[in-house]
């Protein structure tokens, strides 16, 4: 059984938001549904300001808090690590929301933040679905039980690690690399299209992983980790990530 | 599977949805019973999952910024659903940046023109509906064809311009020419390249021969500074640039990176070092910069070359004889005699000194051998002196051994270069004019007085100077931070300068060159054998709408900010019909309101597929395929120099009456009056275009194996590498199919790598010597100091006390993504704009005018007045406010218009309509304006 895990090396992350983007694409996300986020913070005085950011997924935690918390266990972990929610169970009570630590769960019913029309609006589907894209993904693609496509009303969603495309890959796959041919499908979207190549997907259970290889050699870390919930998502901070560090003055 | 109630899980959920229980669901009113429950799938996706999804990959190139990026579109039963780079792409790599993934969206906007219109409501304004009419195909084209023959009939076809904007090569822009040629209009391509960054062409054309973008060598690059560049946000190629951020700063060693900006983006927070310069003055610290390399002896002698006797004398403030004097050599003279007899003197007392040592040992010997004839038996006594007799006669064999090496040095140490009177003081290599430059310009630019200038500390602009100068390769590039004010091209020659000084024009790791051309067949017929009589006349031969190589702009490419002003006071004279493609000055030019009076005047057609500010004011819409229903081809944007070429393949049939621009332009030009019709029968259309040119591939195969044009729609690119030039050590090396071992010649390197009049990278631009008159009309400099890198005051557009910038994000480059609304949710994360874009202003601003973070201000000055939401930052110099140009349009879709969106305007509508006088650049970023609490 693979224990899928994602690795973020910061110090090639550029902040531009392709996984973001990218992600939104492939999971036929409303706009401003960033399953997959970035995070930026400002810190410091003019004219010695910082500004910093980091990558947002799901963290797939090994101990979630959604999962504890879910009143008709429509989230679950499965074996190979992913956390998912099966949207023919959901009610929507969003206790998962508040539950989870990293806020990277959304809900259908959110009131549209982006100015204009509500896109479910202008796209409106004509059975359950909250909505219907003219870009939609290919239909037996879609996989309620596990948290893929467009989603009914009132549930909650959330990155998936693209479980459509990782688990397509053949058993014992130690990594999914994106530019190799052989592994490019099956490879979260967000890895695929990372420019400066800042993310890596793999197999946290097998040693010879390279996600594995990484987080050792280079100072893997995993946010709040103190919350005990163990993400499956681990920073790469290279020399900068032996302080955490508390002059953040405001989140974006 | 059939649709049926049990055909899908029935969760409670569901059911108690369709009964109508849940609040939120979608029924309203009487419960409707059980057996009406709507299907999970409706009845498209059925027959999907009945048959089984096919998808499709096809290739194309991103139409998001001019990068070109290969991508692969995925379409399936008919609907694209996603693109990813394309893997075996030597630009994408497998890879996008944020703006590639949203081809599907532009694809499907709901905004999106179905098909060709009419205006039928003479009035025009930004608040009057068009109330345009849906035509035929036929019957559009026979209403522009009808003009420009009627036009043509008059005697006045120069009165018919297109504007364009992104064009992508032979098979839209590059037809446009011919037709101009052919019907008779110098307008034929009026470009947008001087609202865009025309400096940095202009700058690289004057000193290195290339007016063009560079190609840069970043992979291998150990130092890079960046100049007024989003590097990391929209300087191209973008994705490429993305790429090569991740290898640069893991690699060993690392690339050290210094990026010099008015506020603190994403670039400059990645970077080791950001300085913070005032607005316009990045010309000053780049003279600082060259000035301490000079001073300090650091630069590269290899290329620039060096001064005959190897002394320095660039000495802040001292000027420097191009030639030597009687004064030099009798200096030199007495120089070396001095030398030589410090020399002797010292070689005397060395000598001295070992004769006494000699003396010495021979002494001790002589005293032993006493010793020994008093007692011949004693062996200790003849051991010692047996030891010291062989001491000495090592030390005899030492001494000469070493007076034989030292013969033999001396014989074949090359004579000390000895100064001639009327010698050149300085034997420049690859420069031209450094001497000069030095004397007129660069003597007093000190770092102190650049702190003066540009706010920057001294001590940061000699340490940036002293790495700069010191870690190789090293890079310096600049684009519209640096260049989009009025000094714009002499800073941007101060910066490009540094490159030279430093060695790395066209070197490994460096500026790496120019982008070489691809193989392309020519056509099989020729546009001169079908112009008439009219076509021919010198009658034809009238200025440009826009000025472009009159007395008013002789140096400029295009002035497209020019053409409403110009045609509104009817001078050169008044425009009857424009054709807009992939531009929209109405908002995008400096001054846009000034483009509604012009358009009012004008019949406009506008090809855009959607419709933007342009099209509130067009007659005639032609709409344009989108980019995934056209079939296109492209040269590379500059990259890393060898021959790239892309070719865009439909993803869909076009899904609204639609016909991509350059078959318009064909089926224009065959409804001309005229041989010229015939010209464009023979044509027939631009997929006729592309197959002709994809004959070039037979000889000139890609390496990837693309030979011809199936080939190539399979691939989606062509490439062939190297790059054939390279700068090693002060030689210049021509790729011989093995290795760089071919060496050039001068003479060659002036053809084929630096083609500069005097074949050398110009400190003093002869191009520029030649206009002399028109650089002092406009900047009232001197003749003589026209020609070099110098500091220039900027001007300021506008009026007010804060200094205004508009930058691009990496969310937008190009004003494609107004209508996306996954865009806006993204578009400024640093500071926190997801619904509005906010006007970044430091807090001392902020206070002063009594402005709170969130509050709405009114940006203004005598150009005009835009509102937008202040956000407080730490990020922006106190002088200097900051808002992207992405928003603010009252056009463009349901998204883009939406009223609860800021801000109200563009901000060209605060932009004065200034231009740098030798490229003829739109100075966007040099404008100052107010800023109030509303």
């Amino acid at each position: 059984m693979p224990k899928w895990g994602m690795v973020i090396d910061l110090e090639k992350c550029v902040g531009c938001q392709a996984c973001t983007v990218a992600c939104g694409m492939e999971n036929n996300r409303l706009p401003g549904e960033h399953w997959q986020d970035v995070i930026f913070f400002t810190e410091g005085e003019y004219p010695n300001t910082q500004t910093k950011w980091f990558p947002r997924p799901c963290m797939h935690c090994e101990n979630p808090s959604c999962v504890a918390v879910c009143p008709t266990r429509a989230t679950y972990k499965t074996e190979e690590g992913f956390v998912l929610v099966d949207w023919n169970r959901c009610i929507g009570c969003k206790y998962c929301m508040i539950a989870c630590p990293y806020g990277v769960r959304f809900y259908t019913e959110e009131k549209a933040a982006y100015g204009g029309p509500n896109m479910k609006e202008v796209f409106p589907a004509d059975d359950s679905h909250s909505w219907n894209p003219p870009w939609k993904m290919p239909d037996a693609r879609e996989d309620w039980k596990h948290g893929v496509g467009v989603q009914p009303h009132d549930v909650v969603s959330k990155c998936t690690f693209c479980h459509h495309r990782v688990t397509k890959a053949p058993p014992g796959t130690a990594d999914l690399d994106p530019q190799d041919p052989k592994t490019r499908e099956f490879t979260p979207a967000c890895v695929v299209t990372c420019a400066p190549g800042a993310r890596f997907f793999g197999d946290l259970s097998n040693p010879d992983s390279q996600v594995n290889k990484l987080i050792a050699n280079k100072n893997g870390v995993r946010l709040l980790d103190h919350l005990g919930n163990k993400p499956q998502v681990y920073y790469l901070t290279g020399e900068g990530g032996s302080v955490p560090s508390g002059r953040a003055l405001k989140k974006s | 599977m059939s649709d049926t109630l049990l055909s899908q899980p029935l969760s409670r959920r569901r059911f108690l949805q369709a009964t109508g229980v849940l609040a939120g669901s979608a029924s309203v009113g009487a419960l409707p019973s059980l057996f009406t429950l709507a299907p999970v799938r409706n009845a498209r996706a059925s027959a999907e999952a009945a048959a089984g999804p096919e998808t499709v990959v096809t290739k194309s190139f991103c139409h998001q910024c001019p990068a070109r990026c290969g991508i692969d579109v995925y379409t399936t039963n008919g609907r694209v659903h996603a693109v990813y780079g394309t893997l075996d792409n030597p630009l994408s790599n497998g890879k996008l940046c944020p703006k590639g993934h949203y081809a599907q969206y532009l694809l499907y906007d709901p905004d999106r023109i179905k098909g060709p219109m009419k205006r039928t409501n003479p009035k025009k304004g930004r608040h009057e509906d068009p109330k345009f009419v849906p035509i035929s195909w036929d019957e559009a084209l026979d209403i522009v064809a009808g003009r420009l023959n009627a036009l043509r009939e008059k005697g006045e076809s120069h009165r018919f311009a297109t504007l364009t904007g992104r064009g992508w090569g032979y098979t839209d822009v590059g037809l446009l020419k011919e037709f101009g040629e052919l019907y008779g209009t110098p307008n034929y391509n009026l470009g947008h390249s001087s609202m865009c960054s025309d400096a940095s062409e202009t700058v690289k054309h004057f000193m290195d021969g290339h007016h063009a973008y560079s190609a840069y060598d970043y992979p291998n690059c150990n130092y890079l500074l960046v100049f007024g560049a989003g590097f990391l946000e929209a300087f191209r190629p973008f994705n490429a640039n993305m790429q090569n951020w991740g290898k640069m700063r893991t690699k060993a060693p690392k690339t050290k990176v210094t990026v010099v900006d008015v506020h603190l983006n994403t670039t400059g927070s990645a970077a080791d070092r950001l300085l913070l310069v005032k607005p316009g003055r990045d010309g000053a610290l780049a003279l600082a910069m060259a000035h301490v390399i000079l001073t300090e002896g650091l630069w590269d002698r290899n290329f620039v070359g060096d001064f005959t006797d190897g002394v320095n004398r660039f000495k802040t403030g001292a000027e420097i004889a191009a030639v030597y004097s009687q004064e030099d050599v009798d200096a030199w003279k007495q120089a070396q005699a001095e030398a030589a007899a410090k020399k002797a003197a010292a070689a005397e007392k060395a000598a001295a000194k070992k004769a006494e040592e000699k003396a010495k040992a021979q002494a001790e010997i002589d005293a032993l051998k006493q010793k020994l004839k008093a007692a011949p038996d004693d062996a200790a006594l003849a051991k010692k002196l047996a030891d010291l007799e062989k001491k000495q006669a090592d030390a005899a064999a030492s001494e000469a051994k070493i007076k034989e090496q030292r013969a033999l040095l001396d014989k074949e140490k090359k004579p000390a270069p000895q100064p001639v009177v009327g010698a050149q003081v300085f034997n420049e290599k690859w420069t031209v004019g450094l001497i000069e430059w030095w004397n007129v310009e660069l003597k007093d630019r000190t770092p102190e007085w650049a702190e003066k200038v540009s706010g920057i500390s001294a001590k940061e602009i000699i340490a940036v100077a002293r790495e700069f100068a010191t870690t190789k390769p090293a890079v310096a590039l600049f684009e519209r931070g640096a260049s989009a004010h009025t000094n714009g091209v002499y800073n941007g020659m101060a910066i490009h300068a540094l490159n030279a000084l430093t060695g790395n024009m066209f070197a490994k790791g460096g500026l790496r060159g120019y982008q070489m051309k691809t193989a392309w067949a020519k056509l099989p017929i020729k546009h001169e054998d079908y112009m008439d009589d009219y076509a021919k006349s010198p009658e034809r031969k009238k200025p440009r709408i826009d000025m472009v190589k009159t007395e008013k702009w002789p140096l400029a490419k295009n002035m497209m900010q020019e053409i409403a002003i110009n045609h509104l006071a009817g001078a050169p004279y008044k425009l009857d019909t424009a054709m807009i493609y992939m531009t929209g000055a109405v908002f995008s030019g400096p001054d846009c309101t000034k483009w509604e009076d012009a358009w009012r005047e004008v019949f406009v057609i506008d090809t855009s597929p959607y419709p933007g500010e342009t099209h509130k004011f067009a007659d005639l819409i032609l709409p344009d395929n989108t980019y995934l229903e056209r079939l296109q081809i492209a040269d590379t944007y500059p990259y890393e120099g060898y021959p790239i070429s892309m070719i865009r393949t439909p993803a869909v049939k076009p899904i609204y009456d639609t016909k991509t621009f350059g078959d318009v332009v064909i089926e224009i030009g065959k409804r001309i009056k005229g041989p010229m019709s015939e010209y464009y029968k023979q044509v027939g259309n631009t997929e006729n275009i592309i197959k002709w040119m994809c004959e070039g591939f037979k000889d000139k195969p890609g390496d990837n194996g693309v030979v011809d044009f199936e080939t190539f729609k399979q691939k989606g690119v062509w490439y062939r590498k190297p790059y054939a030039y390279l700068q090693k050590d002060g030689v210049f090396y021509k790729w011989d199919g093995q290795g760089y071992n071919t060496v050039m010649t001068e003479e060659e390197v002036k053809v084929e790598v630096m083609p500069t009049p005097t074949g050398k990278f110009e400190l003093k631009v002869t191009e520029l010597e030649h206009h002399a008159d028109y650089v002092q009309k406009r900047f009232g400099i001197p003749p003589e100091r026209a020609p070099f890198p110098q500091w220039i005051e900027p001007k300021h557009g506008g009026d007010g006390d804060l200094h205004f910038i508009s930058p691009k994000l990496a969310g937008q480059a190009e004003g494609r993504s107004s209508n996306l609304p996954h865009v806006t949710a993204m578009i400024q994360p640093v500071q926190g704009g997801k619904h509005d874009v906010f006007l970044e202003i430091h807090p001392e601003a902020a206070a002063k005018r009594g402005i709170q973070d969130g509050d709405r201000v009114r940006i203004s000055n005598k150009i005009g007045a835009i509102e937008v939401r202040a956000r407080v930052t730490q990020t922006t110099r106190p002088d200097t406010v900051v808002l992207p140009m992405i928003h603010g349009h009252w056009a463009q879709g349901r998204w883009a218009e939406a009223k609860d969106r800021l801000p109200t305007g563009s901000t060209n509508e605060i932009t004065e309509n200034l231009s740098e006088p030798l490229s003829g650049l739109a100075c966007y970023h040099s404008g100052l304006v107010n800023v109030h609490k509303v």
